[in-house]
């Protein structure tokens, strides 16, 4: 540790400090711009100027490694007039258009200008003219003249993404922050650079002249679009929200994805769901309420509770999950209750994972996902960790999942061979029993497998991102665990919904089976009433031809939510609930971890918080809820994550799943995943740069289909049925298969029966 | 530049010269990284300048960024992004030159050719630029025309700039 | 101070013919090199180019032995860059060596290479260098002809590569590092440091970067040992230094001489002032120094003398400027030199130059108030010590000196509106 002196407080930091970051530990808050500690120091802006004893110029603080017994003044007479200094020439070539900026109140220059700033100014010349509001992506304008080249924005696309798509452009006083002309941005990170920027530069193009600072309403609160859950500000204005930021928090950067930054305005898109209908009829929710609570109490009588059933869909709030649990046990009291997820595997949660074990990690495994599609913020913090300190990125899957920004080594499989590719691998590198029993009856490993076994069982700390495909891999990963003893073995679960965790916190099952059940019983007649809380088993649940039967066979299938589900013209009855942003509720993100949301907006129409819709139905029910609201999500979790359960599970063979031994020749082999670019909730912001053609083959595959441009529309066919989809090309992913994701409404893949499936050119409809 | 401006298409077989240039420059020195300059230098020694087709080329033959290829070219002056005349005239305009009358050189020139500093004649014969010091303040005021060296040009000799005597792009 | 009676590193002044292989070897060339590879051990020749006392040639005159005495010893190979970039106002002697005598460049850097165990080494030559560069690649192959670059170099065990690269129009690329960036296809923006090139340079290697002069001094230097190099100039600065004087004199050029030479002595050389005029004012090393007035030209060269007189040596770029030249104009002139060739990266110098171009613009044409000299003198303090390189102090030394020692004739294009010498430097005004 060093220990150094800063305006008279004593600091004492890690060697390897900058003198920047060590004030920050004595609260002493030295100004910057182009410093920001993910992108390390660059020395650029000067405004960081201090004053160090027994040095004979100032010096910047963000490039200066404190040292022991350095005395260090931040407020000299030297240290303000190089300060002052600096800002004044920030000044010469700035509009100082400040009453029409949209950073106005928000500014890094404007601040300090107010704070360390001359009261007078001496430039008398011509400032130079650039381009002002000029756009270098759907989401973002630049205003050239109120750019202080700090080079934030360059130097986090360029070298902390990997994409590098802005552009210092010139030399001198005439650089500037550009794209190259009809090459806009497009990464999908591209909106962190607004956040990125000290001052009026970069702007988001949605939220250009939309508000000021004194009439919004600004909240913590974390993106709903993904399990990631990322720390963000949501911004409100008129009851509506007009922007979402990145919030930095402690070991976290405050980074997002644009696809969550830009959904932001999904709760007032059209589609959303805005009033209650009763057999496709307008009613007050009121009235809803009281007629479903009525209905169940009938039902109750007359079935008994078991008759109803309650699914939620994994996307409300925890305090919803609480409450729907409680509906079920002590309004109606069934015992039949699950939830509706993406995948067939029930992750040992024993072996969860959070992200600050992910950073001690020496390995990362990417197991059938590619974290920049499925959680893209974890992409950019695997991307730091291999190139802060190494970390090794394994990848096995039925596809290429590593690209150019992450590098590493990889395995790729036979589509349905991952668990038995993982089993054979582990035991060939490890002798413990459960490794030898999961690997029983397979082939004798693959040599090229052993490497991957190697690094996968000798790893010092293991991370596996999972995408939660073939429920056989729940034994490999168990086996591996075991193998590797004592060591660290973590699985980070990469599929949504974005908070089905909050069912395992509300004490609601989350395995497949029990859904299962659920959907089988109502397919069989009986069920009498099933009730879906957000949730979309025609779209999402594994084996959609199950999920069609039941809300075709049940009598009455009730819905609350914010988007209508597939297949709305069975229901008898649609409850509209208030979304996120529109309420303070707790989201448990994919460690497991607790993060409370706060509301900016109102909720639209007549969509009503699910707690007092639920109460409402209760009390028709007769049977109301009390002291809901008295509940504390926070109360017995440790670290504010839910509770693990012991690693119980017992491990038997891996067999290769059916898809893996069928390999007839019908031309393709489906595979699929998640991909947030397509599956994120409808937005009209969004809409700017949603992929709408979600399915991926390889470009060689699409040129012999005769689509020579790489994208078109195609009719995917198995057996009997078929659908159509707009297919793009994508070299990563092998020749012979179709990438199609889950999730998307409208491209019902969990309703093929098999994996082999002929793929043709279908005509595009003008209509599309 | 804006999209509008951008040059007429390239005749097809520049490609493969591109190509052959991109693949020599990365041979040349010890890490392919060094490539693009040489590459640019190639390129520009024949077409006089840096046309957006040749900077794709760069981007796709030197596997880097296309947008970087844009960024290091505009950091250097010698590399022109619009097209010049057959013969590029660099005026040196620093301290020594300054003192020797290169001012009024650059006077003589813009007022015989008709055009301002940074443009080329309508008929693509000269290119007038100003340059810094060209190391040749011995020569004073001191010229570059293709980039060889003619000085001392004293402002009322002009002329000489202009002369035959010094060969054209297409000629060197 | 101690005459020369021929040229060691204008040698071609002397010998015809010196520009080939063939007649730089009939001159005795390459047995330096031969020198160095049979009767030294690397580190030993290290040690003679420290007794030596040669200093570097190309701005900053640090220590020539110490600097490759600092290369990271970690078993990582090395590398040598000579900096060929030469872009000092004032400054012309790299070009006359790399036209005329660039195989005695070579020489250097193979011995320079060997010392300090650098198998490859690169030339960054600037871009408006087409003849240099031209030359030196002819003469480059001529040294992998004759045995002198390549594998097992004269039959030793030293092998080595040589590369030549040509910058494209930048002055800020001769300052070292960000040398190193463009050499390495980027942008040439300053690196911050540490890492120094020492421990990190190109491709990340160890790396010398040296001046082509300081190079070009070393084949007579081996042949002749440390004693002979420091018969010339002072204690602290021996050696012998090209000079290129420039601006008002009747022969401009490059004269090689001692470094206890005078800058009197300097401009008589060079054949005095223009006839019928006086000196007014000195740049001793290049426009990135402060003037020395007619009254300091009894100032000897040598590193030492010209700081205490209130300059530098820097890269000895000499320009002289008669009583007929306006001070302001020079000024404004030198200025936008630098607000031209600023990077960018930094505020002070990207702005600050800026803004000093645009008041001595004004200031020049007459429409100067009395204020702006504070301004000016203000800015360059916010300037100076506060950028990211030195190029940002380099922009301010010339004009602060030219306050200090002509402030009358600033306040009189103020205060009359106009030039008091009725002598506008700029005929046209292109911005
Ligand atoms: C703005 C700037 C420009 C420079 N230009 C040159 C140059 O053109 N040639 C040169 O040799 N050194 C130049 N230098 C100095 C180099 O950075 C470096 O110190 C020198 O090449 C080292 O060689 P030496 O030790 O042999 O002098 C420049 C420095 C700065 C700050
Ligand atoms: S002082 Fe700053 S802007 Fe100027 S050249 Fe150096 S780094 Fe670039
Ligand atoms: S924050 Fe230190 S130089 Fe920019």
């Amino acid at each position: 540790m060093i220990r150094l002196t800063i305006d008279g407080r004593e600091a004492t930091v890690p060697e390897g400090t900058m003198v920047v970051d060590a004030a920050a530990t004595v609260g002493i808050d030295i100004p910057i711009y182009c410093y920001h500690q993910a992108l390390g120091p660059l020395g650029a802006c000067r405004i960081c100027l201090v004053e160090i004893e027994k040095m004979p110029k100032l010096m910047t603080a963000c490039t200066t490694a404190a040292t022991d017994g350095m005395v260090v003044h931040t407020q000299s007479k030297a240290a303000e007039k190089g300060r002052r200094g600096i800002l004044e020439f920030l000044l010469i070539n700035h509009p100082l258009d400040c009453p029409i900026c949209d950073k106005g109140g928000e500014c890094f220059l404007q601040d300090y200008v107010f704070q360390y700033g001359a009261g007078q100014a001496r430039f008398e010349e011509a400032k130079i003219q650039r381009h002002k509001e000029y756009p270098v992506s759907p989401y973002i304008l630049v205003d050239q003249e109120r750019c202080v080249l700090c080079q934030r924005c360059v130097r986090f696309l360029g070298e902390y993404v990997g994409e590098e798509q802005l552009l210092m452009d010139g030399r001198g006083v005439h650089t500037v922050i550009t794209n190259v002309p009809g090459i806009p941005v497009t990464s999908p990170f591209s909106g962190n650079v607004i956040d990125l920027c000290p001052v009026g530069a970069l702007l988001s193009e949605p939220y250009h002249y939309r508000a000021r600072p004194w009439n919004i309403e600004r909240e913590e609160t974390y993106c709903s679009q993904c399990p990631v859950g990322c720390p963000s500000s949501v911004t409100g204005r008129d009851g509506q929200v007009v922007r979402l930021e990145g919030r930095p928090t402690p070991g976290q950067w405050g980074w997002l994805c644009d696809h969550g930054r830009f959904t932001y305005d999904f709760g007032t898109h059209p589609t959303r769901l805005t009033e209650a209908l009763l057999d496709a009829n307008p009613v007050t929710v009121g009235r809803a309420a009281q007629v479903l609570g009525e209905r169940l109490a009938a039902v109750v009588r007359e079935h008994g509770a078991d008759a109803v059933a309650i699914l939620t869909g994994g996307s409300h709030i925890l305090e919803d999950h609480h409450a729907l649990r409680r509906f079920a046990d002590e309004v109606v009291g069934t015992s039949r209750i699950g939830l509706v997820k993406p995948v067939e595997s029930d992750l040992p949660l024993a072996l969860l994972g959070t992200f600050a074990e992910l950073e001690q990690s020496d390995t990362v495994l990417l197991l059938g996902t590619d974290p920049y599609e499925s959680v893209p913020v974890v992409h950019l913090g695997l991307r730091e960790q291999v190139r802060k300190r190494g970390l090794r990125v394994k990848a096995l899957g039925d596809r290429h999942l590593l690209r150019e920004t992450l590098a590493g080594e990889e395995w790729v499989v036979e589509p349905g061979g991952m668990a038995a590719a993982l089993a054979a691998a582990t035991a060939a590198a490890s002798s413990h029993p459960d490794a030898r029993r999961a690997a029983e009856g397979l082939d004798p490993a693959d040599e090229s497998l052993t490497g991957l076994g190697q690094a996968l069982v000798e790893a010092d700390a293991l991370t596996i991102l999972w995408d939660g495909r073939e429920p056989d891999l729940v034994r490999a990963l168990v086996a591996l665990a075991r193998a590797r003893g004592d060591r660290a073995t973590r699985v980070l679960p990469t599929f949504g919904p974005r908070n089905w965790l909050a069912a395992v916190r509300a004490g609601i099952p989350t395995d497949y089976e029990t859904t299962r059940r659920i959907l089988m019983d109502a397919a069989d007649g009986r069920i009498q009433v099933l009730l879906l809380w957000g949730a979309d088993p025609i779209r999402d649940f594994p084996d959609g031809d199950l999920a069609a039967r039941a809300l075709e066979r049940c009598p009455e299938v009730y819905f609350g939510g914010v988007f209508p589900p597939e297949g709305a013209k069975l229901l008898a009855g649609m409850l509209p609930t208030a979304a996120w942003a529109e309420e303070t509720g707790t989201y448990v993100n994919m460690e497991g971890r607790l993060q409370t949301a706060h509301g900016a907006a109102s909720a639209p129409g007549q969509a009503r918080p699910t707690r007092s819709i639920l109460q409402t139905v209760a009390r028709a029910f007769g049977s109301p809820l009390r002291r809901l609201d008295e509940w504390d999500p926070y109360e017995g979790t440790v670290e504010d994550r839910v509770v693990l359960p012991p690693l119980e599970e017992t491990v038997t063979s891996v067999s290769r799943s059916e898809a893996a031994q069928t390999g007839k020749d019908s031309g393709f082999r489906l595979i699929s995943g998640f991909d947030v670019a397509v599956t994120h909730d409808p937005s009209e912001v969004a809409a700017r740069t949603k992929e709408e053609r979600p399915a991926r083959m390889h470009p060689q595959d699409l040129e012999d289909l005769g689509l020579q441009d790489g994208s078109g529309l195609v009719q995917i066919l198995s057996g009997d049925r078929s659908f159509r989809v707009g297919v793009r090309s994508d070299p990563r992913i092998p020749r012979g298969r179709v990438f199609v994701p889950r999730g998307v409404t409208g491209v019902p893949i969990n309703r093929l029966t098999t994996t082999d499936v002929a793929v043709r050119v279908a005509e595009e409809v003008a209509s599309r | 530049m804006t999209p509008e401006e951008k040059a007429p298409g390239t005749p097809p077989d520049w490609d493969s010269d591109w190509a052959a240039w991109a693949a020599a420059a990365k041979a040349e020195y010890p890490r392919a990284q060094s490539a693009l300059m040489p590459f640019l230098h190639r390129v520009q020694a024949r077409d006089g300048w840096l046309r957006p087709e040749a900077l794709d080329a760069a981007a796709r033959y030197l596997e880097l960024p296309r947008q970087y290829v844009e960024s290091v070219v505009s950091f250097y002056s010698l590399f022109r992004t619009e097209p010049t005349g057959h013969r590029t005239i660099h005026v040196c305009v620093s301290l020594s030159c300054a003192l020797a009358g290169s001012d009024a050189l650059l006077h003589n020139l813009e007022e015989t050719l008709g055009i301002r500093v940074g443009q080329t004649t309508p008929d693509g014969s000269y290119t007038l630029l100003e340059a810094e010091c060209l190391a040749a303040c011995d020569l004073a005021p001191a010229c570059q025309v293709n980039l060889r060296y003619v000085g001392p040009v004293p402002p009322e000799r002009f002329q000489t700039l202009l002369e035959e005597e010094v060969p054209t792009r297409e000629e060197a | 101070m101690k005459k020369l009676d021929r040229h060691y590193l204008l040698r071609h002044r002397d010998v015809a013919g010196i520009g080939t292989l063939k007649g730089y070897e009939a001159d005795g060339g390459y047995s330096g090199l031969k020198k160095a590879l049979s009767e030294f051990e690397p580190d030993a020749l290290v040690d003679l180019v420290k007794a030596s006392g040669l200093r570097g040639r190309g701005g900053a005159g640090f220590p020539t032995g110490l600097k490759w005495s600092f290369l990271a010893k970690d078993g990582r190979p090395r590398a040598l860059v000579v900096n060929a970039d030469e872009g000092e106002p004032g400054t012309f002697k790299d070009r006359e060596i790399i036209e005329h005598n660039p195989h005695q460049l070579i020489e250097g850097m193979l011995i320079a290479s060997y010392a300090t165990r650098a198998p490859e080494s690169f030339i960054y030559i600037r871009g408006e260098f087409l003849r240099g560069y031209e030359v030196l690649q002819q003469a480059i192959a001529e040294a992998m002809e004759g045995g002198y670059i390549g594998d097992k170099v004269l039959g030793t065990d030293f092998s080595h590569r040589m590369y030549l690269y040509r910058g494209a129009g930048a002055y800020i690329c001769g300052e070292e590092s960000a040398l190193l960036e463009s050499l390495e296809g980027r942008r040439g923006n300053p690196r911050l440091k540490p890492p120094f090139p020492a421990v990190a340079g190109v491709y990340g290697l160890p790396t010398v970067v040296n001046n082509v002069e300081t190079i070009a001094n070393l084949p007579p230097l081996i042949l002749n040992g440390a004693e002979w190099h420091r018969q010339w100039g002072t204690e602290k600065s021996p050696g012998l230094k090209v000079m290129s004087v420039s601006g008002h004199v009747a022969r401009p050029g490059n004269y090689e001489v001692p470094l206890d030479t005078t800058l009197r002595e300097l401009i008589e050389m060079a054949g005095g002032v223009t006839p019928g005029h006086q000196v007014k004012a000195v740049i001793p090393g290049g426009s990135s120094m402060p003037l020395l007035p007619a009254s300091k030209l009894d100032t000897s060269i040598d590193y030492e003398s010209l700081v205490q007189a209130g300059s530098m040596l820097g890269s000895g770029g000499c320009i002289v400027m008669d009583d007929t030249t306006c001070i302001v104009a020079a000024v404004a002139r030198v200025v936008r030199f630098y607000r031209d060739e600023s990077c960018g990266k930094c505020t002070p110098c990207r702005e600050g130059t800026y803004w000093m171009t645009d008041v001595l613009d004004r200031l020049e044409g007459g429409l100067g108030e009395l204020d702006d000299l504070d301004t000016l003198l203000d800015v360059a303090d916010n300037i100076n010590g506060k950028a990211f390189c030195p190029l940002g102090d380099a922009s301010v030394g010339f004009m602060v000196s030219a306050i200090r020692h002509f402030r009358d004739e600033f306040v009189e294009h103020i205060t009359g509106r106009t030039c008091p010498l009725g002598a506008r430097l700029y005929d046209t005004v292109n911005y």
